[in-house]
């Protein structure tokens, strides 16, 4: 047959069921509306208000004036979420324990009262912190340090030999949503490339429709690729939505360059798209490609740095986990997207995923079964 | 002209002969019939000859192909109808045959195919909404798409109401007329009588008889045998269309 009626065959079955997946309802939740709940979720843990804060129960057990307004300045600083259900510090620890808060500031009775002698208030803050949260614990104190020690100035006037001025060097610094952004478009890869075919194949091959495929002319590569074709097509429409409700919803910041951004995105899903042919194509039934495919997916996932970055691993496991087929996925997104990198000179990433691709479509390809 | 050549067909299942060495041959033009009891291995039989299931031992020839050879080659000019055709959900019907059609890399004029098999109306229905009947007519119509010199079907008229299996025999008689060879299964002894020009009767994998449905009537009755004589006019299944009507149902 000629190659023009080889890609005839191509060209029809991808308009077809394209068409097709629009007309499921099912398949266009999880494949468009899923990811966007996703989105809202990760969003809203991570989104705008990034800045760090402290999470605090505030005990005022003095009656000063000095405590009262020391409190309505804590309360108004953004850097301190104070609980203010909390008044003992017995229900503070609890609470503590629990993570739920950071910190306890507790201002003793003494607080901010004047002695006889002196001509100004004075006190001491009490922070508790528990053990598991040392380091919120020790910059609070740190921080408050600092906000008493621009109290004292107003009472005392000392000159300060030496100081320290922190200032922030790089505008374009990762955000926590923009880096939780390229995991969760890697997330909607796998989606799209893995949990659709290895859901869908067992399916047609349960109803006998791949089987009287068989019987026509059709051949393996053309199945593949009219697959490929349309599953590349949704994939490309569901991270353009999640790249509008990112950027006009939570600030996004796309530094890169959006055709280098949508080529590395059409890459990496038809590469991924080859591990949901590999499993969807060799299994028999459904209960066969369950266990097996998450079992690949799910440590994927987690390994590949979408949902926590990767340097917090041990060193060897980083080391192991730079060559899963996910994991340049996720960095090549965030080089171009946040950092503005070009193809060229995300090789590495190029390089890891053209190799899966090749390894991966060999395995689809060996493993394939009409029925 | 043999259109259809086999000879000492065999499939081992587990060391058992399911199909066992069988050979017999289909003339160009003609409706052959493979008849027998579950598990007598007509299914076997056919997906082999259609190279989906792989030959054992024997050779089968497809217009002078061999299949085991040349399953691609064999594909393009065979029709094959499976036992319960199932196509993919949310598809129309003119979209199934467009995607047919491009199987073989050929684009197709939809609406005749589906007059052909009298499921015009239902151009742009969803194939899932379809009948029993319609489903195996549509099924007959995908399968002709790329006009094939050998067309099986499997049991196609089991499940259907008798309405629906004489409007599938007409549609299998046209079919016949245009030239096609049919090669088919059934359980029904009056549909192979009336469809088939040759039958071949299997059991336990093997041919036990072969011929002409008339001319295996006479050697029953050569070797004595005798049915109670009754000399009924009509029968359950002719009340039955009398009341009903011969019209096709949905």
């Amino acid at each position: 047959m000629s190659m023009r009626k080889q890609l005839l065959t191509v060209l029809t079955f991808t308009k077809i069921n394209t068409r097709r997946f629009f007309r499921d309802r099912l398949a266009i939740f999880f494949t468009v509306i899923f990811p966007l709940i996703f989105l809202f979720i990760f969003g809203s843990l991570f989104g705008k208000n990034s800045n760090v804060s402290f999470k605090v129960a505030l005990i005022n057990q003095s009656k000063s004036t000095f405590s009262a307004t020391f409190v309505k300045e804590i309360e108004d600083n953004k850097l301190f979420k104070v609980n203010k259900n909390l008044t003992s510090l017995d229900q503070a620890k609890e609470k503590m324990n629990r993570g739920e808060i950071d910190a306890t500031i507790v201002l003793p009775d003494s607080f901010g009262t004047q002695s006889e002698t002196a001509s100004y208030p004075s006190g001491q803050v009490e922070v508790y912190y528990s053990q598991n949260n040392t380091q919120a614990g020790t910059s609070l104190v740190s921080v408050l340090d600092g906000v008493l020690k621009g109290v004292n100035a107003q009472y005392i006037q000392i000159s300060v030999p030496f100081t320290v001025k922190g200032e922030q060097t790089n505008d374009k610094g990762l955000s926590s949503f923009d880096y939780t952004f390229s995991g969760l478009l890697g997330f909607s890869i796998i989606g799209i490339g893995i949990f659709g075919p290895m859901s869908v194949f067992p399916e047609l091959k349960k109803q006998g429709i791949l089987r009287r495929l068989h019987t026509t002319t059709i051949r393996v590569w053309q199945y593949f690729m009219s697959t490929m074709a349309s599953q590349a097509i949704i994939g490309l429409l569901s991270f353009a939505i999640q790249f509008v409700v990112a950027i006009t919803v939570f600030d996004l910041k796309v530094v890169g360059n959006y055709f280098e951004l949508g080529f590395f995105l059409l890459l990496s899903t038809v590469m991924i798209l080859g591990i949901g042919l590999s499993l969807g194509g060799w299994a028999k039934n459904e209960r066969q490609v369950a266990p097996l495919g998450n079992l690949i997916t799910f440590p994927m996932i987690f390994l590949s740095g979408a949902f926590f970055p990767r340097f917090l691993m041990p060193e060897w496991l980083q080391k192991v986990s730079s060559f899963i087929p996910l994991t340049p996925v996720i960095d090549g997104i965030r080089l171009i997207a946040t950092e503005g990198k070009h193809l060229t000179e995300i090789g590495t990433q190029l390089g890891l995923v053209g190799l899966w691709l090749v390894v991966i479509y060999v395995i689809a390809f060996r493993v394939f079964r009409w029925e | 002209m043999k259109i259809l050549d086999v000879k000492g067909l065999t499939k081992t299942y587990s060391g058992i002969n399911v199909v066992d060495g069988i050979s017999f041959f289909v003339e160009k033009g003609e409706v052959f019939g493979i008849l027998g009891p579950n598990g007598a291995g007509k299914t076997t039989t056919l997906e082999m000859i259609e190279a989906l299931v792989k030959i054992d031992s024997g050779v089968v020839l497809i217009d002078g192909i061999n299949v085991a050879e040349k399953p691609y080659e064999i594909r393009k000019i065979i029709g094959v109808q499976p036992q319960s055709p199932s196509f993919q959900d949310k598809t129309k019907l003119s979209e199934l045959l467009e995607m047919f059609a491009s199987a073989y890399g050929e684009k197709v004029n939809a609406s005749k195919f589906l007059e052909d098999v009298q499921l015009l109306e239902k151009k742009n229905a969803y194939v899932e909404t379809l009948s029993g009947g319609q489903k195996q007519r549509f099924s007959i119509a995908t399968a002709l798409v790329h006009s094939p010199k050998v067309f099986f079907l499997d049991e196609p008229t089991t499940g259907l109401d008798p309405q629906a299996r004489r409007n599938l025999w007409e549609l299998i008689k046209e079919i016949k007329s245009r030239g096609v060879t049919v090669i088919l299964t059934t359980h029904y002894m009056d549909e192979a009588e009336m469809l088939c020009d040759r039958i071949a009767v299997m059991d336990n994998g093997k041919i036990i008889a072969l011929d002409t449905p008339k001319n295996l009537i006479k050697q029953l009755l050569k070797r004595g045998f005798k049915k109670e004589q009754r000399v009924d006019q009509a029968n359950l299944e002719d009340v039955f269309i009398d009341l009903t009507g011969k019209e096709l149902r949905v």
